[in-house]
């Protein structure tokens, strides 16, 4: 992976930098030894690993905006960082910049049952969010499986999603509001707790902008009403395609479930071994599908999917009748990837997403590959969004199966996209798969998508060499070939 | 100022048309069928480009939740196929006859240009919620893509938020892919009367506090309500959708939790909500018409002080509520009694009171568009956003030949 090279003034420049940034924030908020950046030098994508210039952690928006506008000002690179449970690579630091960490910003200002929202600091993490607002029936509805630790500045960075989101969408359909700085240090707030925005839509842009684009301060989140019920059904297929028809089937009948996953032959095991689920091991492929709402509802949604999976050809079906019941359908799902952990030394975990109708198409691909490669791979999907992971089983100390197992996912990605879907249903480009990008999209597509980061940040310095695979000088990208005539707004910066 | 207007058939056949347009610093005014060509201020001096032929349903597939369509498809053809396969475009985008009169119910993209959404916004989002991906052309004349055509996707930055509700100012958008979902089984509806705007709010809020899933809230004031054929007091009307059985069960709990609850059948409820999404109730008010999005427990003081205001001018300024109290819809005159912009002091009064914005979608005034004394159509931005908003605009449009002006000085 080719990192933008270092910019070997601004590290000779590194005392000087400490200096200026401890008369920003309390010298113990700025991370200098060598140790103590140790703890920053990755985030969920771990085979990537950089030591930061310096470690900044700030606990005021006036001290990020100070720090934001001193990088900019002295040409310095900046890679902000939540909890650092990216699975891409959002938060790899680089050696040249300061990396800007969120963890302080650990407080939730506003809790406003009246308008059904939550104000809370970034470094908030996402499941403290639902324990603030349970006792009184509510939830945060996006739940990616990082809950526990991940922050909701860094859910809104890289617009995560969940086993949920088919029915209550990602972060961007449940995000109300934010506070961010931009690079050149300006506070701006965009949304709040009204609905829409009447201009343009910067707060839509700013979500799943990876870090590139503003560092979040405060977001506004949506709360909803816990669903009354919570139902499951645990349904074993023979065949993968059968258990793909069976989730249009369903989707067909205008049932849209809370959630819809489905595991494959390899994972049902490993998870039944890990955590002893009941999932018959001998089916193909197994559906886990969630109702929720008014009990009368999910009783009677309970009986139509019943009778649809049957239909469809399934081979077991188990319906919960207790909440335990429930949690036991879910344990093996939830425990799949540490499951998969436990038969394979190391595992790199995938995140395209096809339409829903080519999954037994890619299953077969799938299994090419995998005999190509030499390498198991696992899946479990969101088979209701037709979001994939699979998990590509390796051994990191076996010379050359590193690079193997990505060149594995590679080929699963460029296959998705061919299959008329796209390269990441949630976990982001960041630097995994940043150079995949040409595949998705033309030159011209990913100049437009520069030129946007150029109205933000048109020195490239906020968390530079992520998404994009060229980096593009912005005057480079303005430039426009007009025939005759004069510019109008000639004072305006082109991009 | 009758300049030639242009319909080109194909994105191919557009690129000469903005080509010419750069070199020539001559803006073009983009429209699909120009159903909503009263929002925002008229481009001056512009050749008029209707997009109304880049028609036709590309792919469709229900069982995906989505939907390739061309731009300039009609609403109506949408509409039509999606109710034959049971599903629909959950943010429930308004017919703008009512308000903005003509024949046409619009065109795809200029549902997505104006973000127009309907009732249902509240608890399934808006226009902006729904589109997954487009093809377009830049005001650089160039052809890009961005999105995808799948219902999960994060990968690049999400320009279909940026394109929905930019009124065309930044790009034209040709093929466009939306995510539908399955239309409930059942809609009906429940009223309430409420002593005020206050107490309708609360009694919303705490429906919204049940797990009886409403999926729309209005607050219809006494005259209001009369005009949707509901009697007496203030009303509050509460929807519920989806399985008859899941519905019926929740009426019940409502009916019996709040007081003086009447239900209404699906044929009254989808009258009632057809009125509400369309602003038909204000229709015929000769006055200009606004719509005020605010935090729904700000909607009573936000109207209290309008109201005050409207007392003391000696003038009516019928309004009502939409999005359980967050959207404002009134007929208001242009002037206050102090001689000052009503315009101006509304969107004073929702800052005041914890934020949103507001916009005037029509005006009463003839010389639309000219009179540089009318308060401007779109919310002022502060410094922040105009720089951000002008940079964006330059990113996409650097000559300024698309729409220019249409929501603020040169964007």
């Amino acid at each position: 992976m080719q990192m933008p090279e270092p910019d070997a003034s601004v590290i000779a420049r590194r005392e000087a930098i400490l200096t200026s940034l401890r008369k920003i924030v309390p010298a113990a908020s700025v991370v200098d030894s060598e140790e103590g950046r140790r703890a920053y030098d990755a985030d969920g994508l771990s085979a990537y690993r950089q030591l930061p210039l310096v470690v900044v952690l700030p606990e005021t928006v006036q001290q990020v905006s100070d720090i934001m506008r001193y990088c900019h000002r002295e040409g310095i690179k900046v890679v902000p960082r939540g909890s650092g449970t990216s699975l891409s690579g959002g938060a790899l630091p680089l050696a040249d910049a300061v990396l800007l960490a969120m963890g302080k910003f650990n407080r939730i200002l506003d809790i406003d049952y009246a308008n059904r929202c939550v104000v809370a600091q970034p470094g908030v993490t996402n499941l403290a969010i639902t324990h603030a607002v349970e006792d009184e029936g509510f939830y945060y509805a996006p739940d990616p499986s990082s809950q526990i630790a991940c922050s909701v500045g860094g859910n809104v960075a890289e617009n995560s999603g969940g086993v949920h989101c088919l029915k209550y969408g990602l972060t961007t359909n449940n995000l109300l509001g934010v506070e961010m700085v931009t690079m050149e240090g300006e506070v701006v707030r965009l949304g709040g707790k009204h609905l829409d925005a009447g201009d343009y839509d910067l707060l839509g842009i700013m979500t799943g902008s990876e870090g590139l684009l503003g560092v979040i301060t405060e977001v506004s989140l949506r709360i909803l009403q816990k669903p009354a019920t919570r139902r499951a059904l645990l349904v074993g297929f023979d065949e993968t395609a059968t258990a793909a028809q069976a989730v249009g089937d369903i989707i067909a009948a205008g049932i849209i479930p809370a959630g819809m996953e489905m595991m494959d032959h390899l994972a049902i095991n490993a998870a039944e071994d890990f955590v002893h689920a009941g999932y018959p091991r001998d089916a193909a492929a197994l559906l886990i599908i969630e109702l929720d709402g008014p009990e009368v509802e999910v009783d009677a949604l309970i009986g139509r999917v019943d009778a649809i999976v049957n239909q469809a050809g399934a081979s077991s079906i188990k319906i919960s009748m207790t909440e335990e019941e429930r949690m036991r359908f879910w344990a093996g799902r939830k425990a799949a990837f540490p499951a998969v952990g436990r038969i394979s030394p190391d595992y790199l975990c995938m995140d395209g997403t096809i339409p829903r109708r080519a999954l037994p198409d890619m299953m077969v691909r799938m299994a090419t590959l995998s005999q190509k490669y030499g390498l198991r791979v696992a899946n479990v999907f969101h088979a209701g969004d037709g979001n994939l992971h699979p998990l590509i089983l390796f051994d990191a100390n076996e010379p050359g199966e590193l690079q193997r197992a990505e060149d594995f996912g590679a080929d699963i990605l460029r296959a998705c996209v061919e299959m008329g879907g796209v390269l990441t249903g949630e976990h982001g480009v960041g630097v995994e798969k940043r150079d995949l990008m040409p595949i998705q999209f033309s030159e011209d597509d990913l100049k437009q998508q520069q030129r946007l980061k150029c109205a933000f940040d048109a020195n490239h310095l906020l968390n530079p060499g992520k998404v994009f695979p060229q980096l593009h000088r912005c005057a480079e990208l303005g430039r426009l070939h007009v025939h005759q005539g004069k510019m109008p707004f000639p004072d305006l910066p082109r991009f | 100022m009758t300049k030639p207007s242009l319909r080109p058939e194909t994105l191919a056949e557009i690129l000469p048309i903005m080509a010419e347009a750069m070199a020539t610093q001559q803006p073009l005014a983009i429209v699909g069928a120009n159903t909503k060509s009263a929002i925002g201020y008229a481009v001056a001096d512009a050749t008029l480009v209707q997009l109304d032929r880049w028609t036709g349903v590309l792919d469709y597939q229900p069982e995906e939740l989505v939907l390739t369509a061309r731009a300039g498809t009609p609403m109506a053809e949408i509409n039509d196929l999606l109710e034959t396969n049971h599903q629909m475009l959950a943010f429930e985008p308004p017919d703008p006859r009512p308000l903005f009169g003509g024949d046409h119910q619009g065109t795809l993209g200029g549902v997505l240009a104006s973000n127009a959404s309907g009732p249902r916004r509240l608890t399934a989002g808006a226009a902006r919620d729904f589109l997954l991906g487009f093809e377009a052309a830049s005001g650089r004349g160039e052809r890009f893509r961005a999105g995808g055509k799948v219902v999960k996707n994060v990968t690049g930055y999400d320009l279909s938020k940026l394109m929905v509700g930019s009124f065309g100012t930044l790009a034209l958008m040709d093929e466009v892919t939306l995510k539908t979902l399955p239309r409930p089984e059942t809609a009906i509806s429940l009223t309430f009367p409420a002593a005020d705007f206050s107490a309708a709010q609360n009694m919303i809020s705490a429906i919204f506090a049940t797990p009886y899933e409403a999926s729309a809230a209005a607050i219809l004031p006494s005259d209001m309500a009369a005009k949707a054929g509901l009697s007496g007091d203030m009303q509050v009307v509460i929807r519920l959708e989806g399985f008859a059985v899941s519905v019926a069960d929740r009426a019940e709990h409502l009916l019996k939790a709040f007081d003086q609850g009447e239900k209404r059948d699906e044929t009254e409820s989808r009258r009632l909500w057809q009125d509400i999404r369309d602003t038909h109730l204000l229709a015929d008010e000769d006055a200009d018409i606004w719509k005020i999005s605010c935090a729904p427990s700000s909607g009573a003081e936000v109207i209290a002080s309008l109201m005050a205001e409207m007392t003391a001018a000696d003038k009516s300024c019928p309004y009502y509520a939409d999005w359980a109290g967050g959207l404002i819809w009134m007929a208001a005159p242009q002037y206050t009694s102090a001689g000052g912009n009503f315009g101006d002091m509304m969107r004073e009064v929702v800052a005041q009171h914890g934020g949103g914005f507001a916009m005037r979608v029509r005006t009463a005034d003839t010389n639309q568009g000219l009179n540089p004394h009318v308060v401007p159509p779109f919310q002022p931005l502060d410094a922040g956003r105009l720089a951000l908003h002008q940079r964006i605009k330059a990113a996409f449009d650097p000559i300024g030949i698309l729409n220019p002006g249409r929501m603020h000085q040169g964007i």
